[in-house]
């Protein structure tokens, strides 16, 4: 997904600034010497000056390259792909303690395999079957508390 | 020799070898599948290491990494696709070679001089690194804020070819390391309320979202890719490979040192190595003119510089805490993890331990020969796993592994969020390396730069009073001119003509 320089550079002062806005209310130290403040302040200055000259050399270059046409993202199969992988996972983080990892992980799996066209019956065994060796080396073997929601053991 | 011995005792285990050999396979497959990176693979590895004792902690990195930066030359030779960014400086010359029929020969050179290649590099380790250790025993907080300095200065200036847009992604992960209570005062900075971000921002899931979500976003236009693939003998590997590399002797020993030499630069890694011994062998070859249309001689000299290069990162990241790369930065992650501060003080307190780590890198490059042999006879088979079960299944590594270092759901929403931004900033030419190092030089450079500024009462000038701080802040500067230095010398010469 590439924007424009000009943005990209734009975003970037803006950034800056409010790393410096948010440092405005840091104490100093003794003998009123900057403390907390100084090195996030240097560095959103130095964000805003070199987010300023990318987006100058944006517009210097005419820079509109852009290979994401925002009114067509709906039919972009790499697009619907990627939003399947970032809402699958907020999905996961909201459901798995309660749902546990077993369920929600294969399902994960499952969903995301399917999108990408894997056969239906082959998507729904190797899910299981990864996330059930996953689980035995990470909560088994590595003893990390992998919730185990409405499973039992 | 009592350390060797000692280092020889702890490498000898059954599980230690077990280790080198899982992480050695783990290490080749990822290489060879385009797509996916060392750096990746290393981020990947970390959760496990988090339950492994320091040393096969060390030692899976080091095998894995060796073996990954070989493997990438696999599918370069194949498919024309280098399987990781290391390799990209010779694909053409390699897939040229193959067309033309000598497959065999490109994969053998690749195998032999990545591992001569890592032997030159962990010979300069050995002998380097003690002794910059005792140089560094002098070292105060100056030198160390100007060591960090010339860090990132070299992962912005050098390390990239867009230093703008470099330094943005530096100063993004240095911005990051700030997250978190401060040094001085123990004052919550940008933390929102949030108690997870009062320790700041977790290196590792931030690691595994910047190189492995990020990855897996872009491989999903591609997820169903099959790639036409050359069928190779792997028998015949071997044959005219001692001709060819009698004949480039004096190139594998040039492009050893340049490999190591960029190693030991903090912030440049294999990539840069391989792209720069690839120019400097084009610039001295008799036959300048095939480079790029199938030529043997550079695929001599930058698969012997990525290779050395490997062993070269991890000078500064032993004797100074500086990573010498992104994979460097996760061994220093990795280091802290375990309650091992990298500096010089530890080849006084676990010499064994560095001993150890230098001959896992021999052990790694002599391995790499059966192994790679071995590699290349199931390449056809590696590269038809499919890439939409591959992905997914990368994907749990990545939600599983974020989640185990500190049994958190925040880091695996961590781990999106810096997936996210490190998709969007590499699909807009913006380098996600340099957001590591500014993660792990941060922190470097501030500590050492308040210490120094409180204990000499805010003088400036006391940051150039000793003479090795003054040396580091002038090659610091340096490093700022070094773009500008050809119009400068150009200008010099054309002013007495005139």
């Amino acid at each position: 997904m590439k924007i424009s320089d000009t943005v990209v550079g734009a975003g970037f002062v803006t950034a800056g600034a409010l790393i410096i806005a948010g440092t405005m209310n840091y104490p100093i130290l003794d003998g009123g010497h900057p403390g907390p403040s100084l090195f996030p302040r240097i560095l959103g200055g130095l964000m805003a000056l070199f987010g300023g000259l990318v987006g100058a050399q944006g517009l210097r270059n005419r820079d509109t390259t852009e290979d994401v046409e925002w009114l067509l993202l709906h039919k972009n199969t790499a697009f619907i792909n990627a939003m399947f992988v970032l809402v699958g996972v907020a999905v996961y983080i909201l459901l798995v303690e309660r749902v546990g990892f077993l369920l929600v992980g294969a399902l994960l799996l499952f969903v995301i395999m399917w999108r990408l066209k894997v056969p239906t019956l082959k998507a729904a065994v190797v899910a299981v079957v990864f996330t059930g060796i996953v689980h035995f080396l990470f909560a088994k073997i590595m003893r990390v508390p992998l919730p185990m929601g409405i499973l039992w053991w | 020799m009592d350390h060797i011995w000692g280092a020889l005792v702890m490498l000898a285990s059954w599980k230690l070898m077990l280790t080198i050999t899982i992480c050695s396979v783990y290490g080749l497959f990822v290489g060879a599948v385009p797509g996916l990176t060392a750096t990746m693979a290393a981020a990947l590895l970390v959760p496990f290491t988090f339950f492994m004792d320091p040393l096969p902690a060390l030692v899976a990195i080091v095998t894995m990494s060796a073996m990954a930066i070989f493997a990438g030359d696999i599918p370069a030779a194949l498919v024309r696709i280098p399987g990781t960014p290391s390799s990209a400086a010779y694909t053409d010359d390699s897939y040229e070679l193959t067309k033309q029929g000598k497959a065999e020969l490109v994969l053998g050179v690749d195998v032999v001089t990545s591992a001569i290649g890592g032997l030159m590099g962990a010979v300069v380790l050995m002998t380097a690194a003690p002794l910059l250790a005792e140089v560094a025993l002098t070292f105060t907080s100056f030198e160390y804020f100007w060591l960090a300095a010339l860090g990132l200065s070299a992962t912005v200036m050098i390390a990239s070819t867009d230093p703008l847009k470099a330094g943005l992604a530096l100063l993004v992960g240095l911005f990051l390391s700030t997250v978190g209570l401060d040094i001085t005062l123990g004052f919550p900075r940008f933390t929102f309320g949030s108690i997870e971000l009062l320790n700041g921002v977790d290196f590792i899931p931030a690691m595994i979202g910047l190189f492995g979500v990020s990855e897996i976003l872009r491989n999903m236009g591609s997820s169903h890719l099959q790639y036409p693939i050359t069928s190779v003998k792997a028998e015949g590997i071997f044959k005219g490979v001692a001709k060819t590399l009698w004949k480039y002797k004096t190139n594998m020993v040039r492009s050893g040192a340049i490999g190591t030499f960029i190693g030991i630069l903090p912030g440049a890694g294999a990539d840069i190595a391989a792209w720069i011994a690839y120019a400097v062998s084009k610039r001295f070859s008799k036959e300048p003119e095939l480079y790029g249309k199938g030529a043997i001689e550079p695929i001599v000299d930058a698969g012997t510089a990525n290779n050395a290069c490997l062993a070269g990162d991890w000078v500064p990241a032993l004797v100074f805490g500086i990573p010498g790369d992104s994979i460097t930065a996760i061994v220093i992650g990795v280091l802290f993890m375990k309650g091992l501060r990298p500096g010089p003080m530890i080849f006084e307190q676990q010499p064994e331990l560095v001993y150890a780590v230098y001959l896992s890198f021999i052990i790694a490059n002599i391995l790499m020969v059966p192994f790679g042999y071995l590699a290349i006879k199931v390449s056809g088979t590696m590269l038809k796993v499919p890439r939409n079960i591959l992905m997914p299944a990368i994907l749990m590594f990545c939600i599983v592994g974020s989640f185990a270092i500190n049994n958190s759901f925040f880091d695996v929403g961590l781990m999106l969020a810096m997936g996210i931004l490190g998709y969007f900033f590499e699909n807009n030419g913006i380098p996600v390396a340099p957001i590591v190092l500014g993660m792990v030089l941060g922190p470097i450079v501030e500590q050492n730069f308040m210490v120094s500024m409180i204990k000499s009462d805010w003088d400036l000038t006391q940051f150039v009073g000793r003479p090795t701080a003054a040396i580091l802040a002038g090659l610091t500067i340096l490093t700022w001119l070094a773009p500008f230095i050809p119009t400068i010398l150009r200008k010099f010469r054309s002013a007495p003509a005139a």
